[in-house]
């Protein structure tokens, strides 16, 4: 018995991920859209490039209910009366000034259209491409539309069906050219855009062998379809051809044009999954706001053709919020609309269950269908159930359409699965810090005040274990368990260690190799959080001083750290060499003192001679010793000068050159007038 | 990883790829003609290579993808690249015709790596090549998420970086999340925990938090090149969001950085993020507001920060060059051959900054100047006359040898400046002492009347009677 309700539930809980395996939230285009839009399609001086690029822009923001017309229509109508009547246009800006003139309505004289029409259908004639089909075809379906010419049709209608059905392949895909053996997604759009002309163009029933043919060819190209886990759905080229590739959303949207314009002109269903079709229209949502011009309008137009489809138009039921605050008192409001974002038919959401995510647990919830406020066209769940506690689920939500006709026109996709956050306060109580001798005897045990500030000093050594504790319960009074609960001890060195709170207390003998034998002071610091807490919190509790044993030789040296950028990038402080300090000399006045006193002696020795009263009596008188007696003088004077001029200026050679002359000079003289004064005195001793 | 560097194969010159003053080399051209014939083709494809103001308008980027819709969606950051002046080169990471260059030429001067996922380049890229391309002065953008694959990762190990080994983990911060209606796992990080500096985010300061989502990573110690520009809270940490944490994380609090710079040796600059939707029109456009603060911001700070950002990268701000290095005597023009030690010398050089478009002239008052002979003598601030010229002037120290002007100017965010220039230094010559000192005046009295002395002596000697 028990093995098989296991069995039940692990089926139950298969086929709900299989029924709606919604991760994400799908929100419909909004605002954001159009204020993109009028950023993306901005005129270059008030006109753009092409005319393809013109109808983009126009398409887009008609689809959008924006209205530029007035700034774009002179340049672009301008340029579609020159396409339009030059015969040598290409088919192309044809097809796109017909469609630019389908938008703005432009003044185009009769016979012109005439010309273009005659041209067109001379064209769809002898065309063998694809393309060529589905610009002339799609070039006279316009054409019809806007002049009203209710006898404009296909000569040979189901010959035209034919030829574009004989480019099809066996998997749905087509080809462009009967030449080219390569097939594409994308081109099966256009082919089925081109069918769904010619349909319109024919003026008897197409046969209904040909429709269905093509039917099949839709179905087998919906085989082909690709799919993300979210569930949405998309279309992709599977040889990415070297030219021009297409990514999976200009396929998917041109896919999605050619269908929904098969549809409308087909009778009789298509047999497609509403499924898929959601899919489809969730994958085109899930892009976002696209920041390219071409990705925005093929965004925007499949959504355009998906918004009144007749295979299914997809409901898109969104969330303004997921994330519900228990304290506030958050409502679950819901709102469905379609892709544009208008209302939805009719209908009601339920509630259908609610699961706590990651458990397979049954829902806490019975349905419940939600109230719908027809002001703001918003459902809405008026509080929270009673047993929704803090935490994450999965909100389970179901559409049901009023009028069963709708059932067919409106795809809901069954289940919704939308992940909820439900967040509120937690209570933190009894928290404790403590350093514990063994497993059972504390030494100390502080309380910490987790909501204030707290400054707890302790220390500890490598015997002793650290035990933090504290509890934390939700406002229902259930444990709770966060995700982040996570302890830092911080080194003054900044080497930091973590550790998950939730296991016993830290025990310091097994960590001291982790902790790189770095005795000293840490910091303590706990976080708290979870997704769901409203008041995570990260506190300083305070320091632990470790005294951690010696290191090993070998222990780990503790990474390095980070250098502070200020100390790597600031300036250098500045140095300014210290010089050798200069002797010491006494100052000025000394010297010039002792100058003064150096010049005593020689004034005592003038003073003195004066006193002995010296004459110079022995001067020869006869003129010729007189004259060597003055030269001898002079020489001695001029030698004293050479010392005075070698002192003042000259070099060493120099005076010595000078005084060898001097001193032979000074030698002759002085043997003369010596000699002369040894014979006088020399005479007066004889004498 | 050592850093990718460069030797500078020549001392003198300021850095290979400046374009040096016509006015500097006149003489030089004259008197090396050779030498700078050499030394040209020797360098020839490195100017032609990497960041050349000369024509910074043709600067070419190649952006990789693995998904060619990021193109749409990152539209708004490469719309601003192209009116800034970048030729944006689109390729799928795996395209097997990719290469970075041809006959050994770069094609690119920068390359933008947004492919997370890519496990594989194709073509000729691989790792080493893309190192290559850094090793030769280019510029590196690495974007990752989640789906990180061990080549983006070892790549920018390879710059500095260690992203977080596990591969499911995500930055979330309980306390600086962005409030968002719809996103309740606290995985979108609203940040604003900048780096402080001007050069690199701009002088407008970043009001609106930076949104990011994506993967964490840390700092290599070893490496000092590398940069934390935005960090994560203390808070934060690096984890499964949807699984229970069983052992600690390997990152926690502001070890986390969110988006780091690396400026190499050879002035190439990287940034290194691990949010792709960062650069996202998603997150560009979204407002935003942090938990637990009132105020709402109508667009988030990122498209600033993004801008800012990549104008630092890809040179537009925080580019130096120094010219004209110049010295001479105190009352002199000519640079002397050597110096005599106490002489007084003024010393001068200019430095300009690369705005995008010209050269600037560059103010800053922390230039400092060395006299270096195997440690600095002097140590001086330079100061500048707001047109770039900077100058100062000092005495020559009492040591004689062979001494340097050395320049080094390292500041956080802009390109460093390493000139040095050699001048020998001699000591005074015999006659270039101080010739008549007052402490000897008295020695000098007692020589002369002592000569005087002896002078008159003669006469009483030799003709006293």
């Amino acid at each position: 018995m028990a093995r098989s309700l296991e069995g039940f539930l692990v089926l139950i809980v298969a086929a709900l991920v299989y029924s709606s395996a919604v991760a994400s939230v799908f929100q419909p285009i909004s605002d954001s859209h159009r204020s993109v839009a009028l950023e993306l399609f901005t005129p270059l001086e008030g006109s753009f490039s092409s005319l393809a690029e013109t109808y983009e822009a126009l398409r887009t923001f008609e689809v959008l209910g924006i209205d530029k017309k007035t700034d774009i229509n002179t340049a672009a109508c301008q340029s579609v009366l020159e396409t339009l009547g030059s015969s040598s246009s290409a088919l192309k800006d044809l097809f796109y000034a017909l469609k630019v003139n389908g938008i703005l309505k432009c003044e185009i004289k009769k016979d012109v259209f005439e010309g273009v029409t005659s041209s067109l259908q001379a064209t769809v004639s002898s065309a063998g491409a694809l393309l060529d089909f589905y610009y002339s075809v799609g070039g006279l379906v316009i054409i019809k539309d806007q002049t009203s010419k209710d006898d404009l049709y296909l000569a040979d209608a189901e010959g035209v069906f034919g030829s574009i059905k004989a480019l099809s392949q066996s998997d749905g895909r087509w080809r462009y050219n009967s030449n080219n053996p390569e097939s594409s997604t994308f081109a099966a759009g256009l082919a089925l855009q081109a069918l769904a002309d010619v349909v319109s163009l024919s003026s008897s029933e197409i046969d209904q062998s040909l429709i269905g043919a093509t039917k099949n060819d839709i179905l087998k190209l919906f085989d082909s379809i690709e799919k993300y886990d979210d569930g949405t759905f998309y279309f992709d080229e599977k040889l990415v051809d070297t030219h021009e590739h297409q990514g999976p959303l200009s396929t998917t949207s041109s896919v999605v044009r050619g269908l929904t314009a098969f549809a409308a002109v087909t009778s009789g269903s298509l047999n497609l999954p509403s499924g898929k079709i959601l899919g489809l229209a969730r994958f085109l949502l899930g892009i976002g706001i696209p920041g390219d011009a071409k990705d925005l309008f093929n965004q925007v137009d499949s959504l355009a053709s998906l918004e009144s489809n007749l295979v299914a138009i997809p409901l898109i039921l969104s969330l303004p919020a997921t994330v519900l605050s228990l304290t506030k008192k958050d409502s679950v409001k819901v709102k469905v609309n379609t892709v544009l974002g208008s209302n939805a038919p009719p209908l009601t959401v339920k509630l259908v269950g609610v699961f706590r995510s990651g458990s397979k647990d049954t829902s806490l919830v019975e349905g419940q269908e939600l109230k719908f406020n027809p002001e703001s066209a918003v459902y809405a769940l008026d509080a929270l159930p009673k047993s929704v506690d803090v935490g994450k689920y999965t909100f389970v939500f179901e559409m049901v359409l009023h009028d069963p006709d709708h059932l067919n026109l409106y795809a809901t996709g069954g289940q919704t699965q939308i992940p909820i956050f439900v967040t509120g306060l937690v209570k933190v109580d009894s928290a404790e810090i403590a350093v514990l001798d063994s497993d059972l005897g504390s030494t100390e045990t502080k309380k910490i005040d987790l909501s204030g500030e707290n400054t707890v000093s302790l220390s500890a050594n490598h015997l002793q274990k650290l035990r933090l504790s504290f509890q934390l319960s939700t406002s229902l009074g259930h444990a709770f368990k966060p995700h982040q609960a996570i302890l830092k001890l911080t080194h003054e060195s900044k080497v930091e260690h973590s550790f998950v709170v939730g296991s016993s207390g830290k025990h310091f003998l097994g960590l001291v190799e982790k902790f790189f034998y770095l005795s000293g002071k840490y910091n303590v610091q706990l976080t708290v959080g979870d997704a769901v807490m409203e008041n995570s919190f990260l506190k300083a509790i305070g320091h632990l001083d470790l005294d951690l044993p010696e290191p090993p030789e070998k222990a780990a040296q503790p990474p390095p750290q980070l250098l502070d950028q200020k100390l790597r990038y600031g300036p250098k402080a500045e140095i300014t060499h210290i010089f050798r300090v200069p002797e010491k000399l006494p100052p000025k006045e000394l010297s010039h003192a002792f100058l003064g006193l150096t010049l005593l002696p020689l004034l005592g020795f003038l003073i003195g001679l004066l006193h002995l009263g010296v004459n110079l009596k022995n001067f020869p008188s006869s003129s010729v010793p007189a004259m060597f007696a003055v030269l001898f003088h002079l020489g001695i004077a001029a030698v004293l000068l050479l010392y005075a001029l070698f002192w003042l200026k000259w070099d060493l050679f120099t005076t010595l050159k000078a005084l060898g002359f001097l001193g032979a000079f000074l030698m002759f003289v002085g043997h003369r007038i010596l000699s002369h004064l040894a014979s006088i005195s020399s005479k007066l001793k004889s004498a | 990883m050592s850093p990718p560097h460069r030797v500078n194969p020549q001392p003198l010159s300021l850095s290979p790829r400046q374009p040096k003053d016509p006015t500097t080399t006149e003489m030089a051209r004259s008197n090396f003609s050779v030498l700078t014939i050499l030394s040209v083709i020797l360098l020839l494809p490195v100017l032609s290579l990497s960041f050349s103001p000369d024509s910074p308008s043709d600067r070419r980027l190649l952006v990789l993808f693995d998904d060619l819709s990021l193109q749409s969606s990152h539209s708004i950051f490469f719309n601003s690249l192209k009116s800034r002046g970048f030729d944006l080169d689109f390729k799928l990471a795996d395209d097997p015709k990719l290469a970075l260059q041809r006959y050994g030429q770069y094609l690119y001067d920068g390359l933008i790596l947004f492919s997370p996922s890519i496990e594989r380049f194709g073509g000729a890229l691989d790792l080493a090549a893309v190192l290559d391309f850094v090793d030769s002065g280019h510029d590196l953008i690495i974007a990752a998420d989640s789906s990180a694959s061990d080549l983006i990762k070892s790549v920018a190990t390879e710059c500095g970086v260690d992203f977080d080994e596990d591969p499911s983990a995500l930055v979330i911060d309980h306390r600086s999340y962005a409030v968002v209606g719809i996103e309740g796992d606290h995985t979108l990080i609203a940040a604003d925990d900048f780096i402080e500096s001007d050069v690199l985010l701009g002088e407008n300061k970043i009001e609106a938090p930076v949104l990011f989502k994506g993967i964490a990573h840390s700092l290599n110690a070893a490496n000092n090149l590398v940069l934390k520009v935005l960090s994560a809270s203390p808070a934060a940490y690096s984890a499964n969001p949807s699984s229970k944490l069983s052992s600690p994380p390997s990152l926690t609090g502001s070890t986390i950085s969110l988006v780091s710079v690396v400026q190499a040796r050879n002035n190439a600059r990287i940034m290194i993020t691990g949010s792709l939707d960062l650069f996202s029109n998603r997150f560009f456009r979204s407002s935003v507001q942090k938990a637990g603060s009132p105020k709402r911001y109508d667009k988030s700070g990122n498209e600033q920060f993004v801008a800012e950002l990549s104008k630092w990268v890809f040179h537009e701000r925080g580019h130096l060059k120094a010219v004209n290095l110049r010295h001479n005597k105190a009352g002199e023009t000519d640079e002397p051959a050597m110096y005599r030690i106490k002489d007084d010398l003024d010393f001068s050089v200019e430095i300009y900054e690369w705005s995008g478009k010209s050269w600037e002239p560059y103010v800053a008052n922390d230039v400092q100047v060395q006299f270096y002979m195997m440690s600095p003598y002097v140590l001086k601030t330079l100061s500048n006359d707001k047109k770039g010229l900077y100058h100062t002037s000092f005495k020559v120290p009492d040591v004689y040898g062979v001494f340097q002007f050395k320049v080094e100017y390292n500041r956080l965010g802009y390109t460093s400046l390493l000139l040095s220039k050699q001048i020998p230094v001699r000591p005074f010559k015999h006659n270039e002492y101080e010739r008549f000192i007052t402490a000897a005046f008295p020695y000098y009295g007692a020589s002369f009347t002592m000569m005087a002395g002896f002078f008159i002596f003669s006469f009483v000697y030799l003709y006293h009677k």
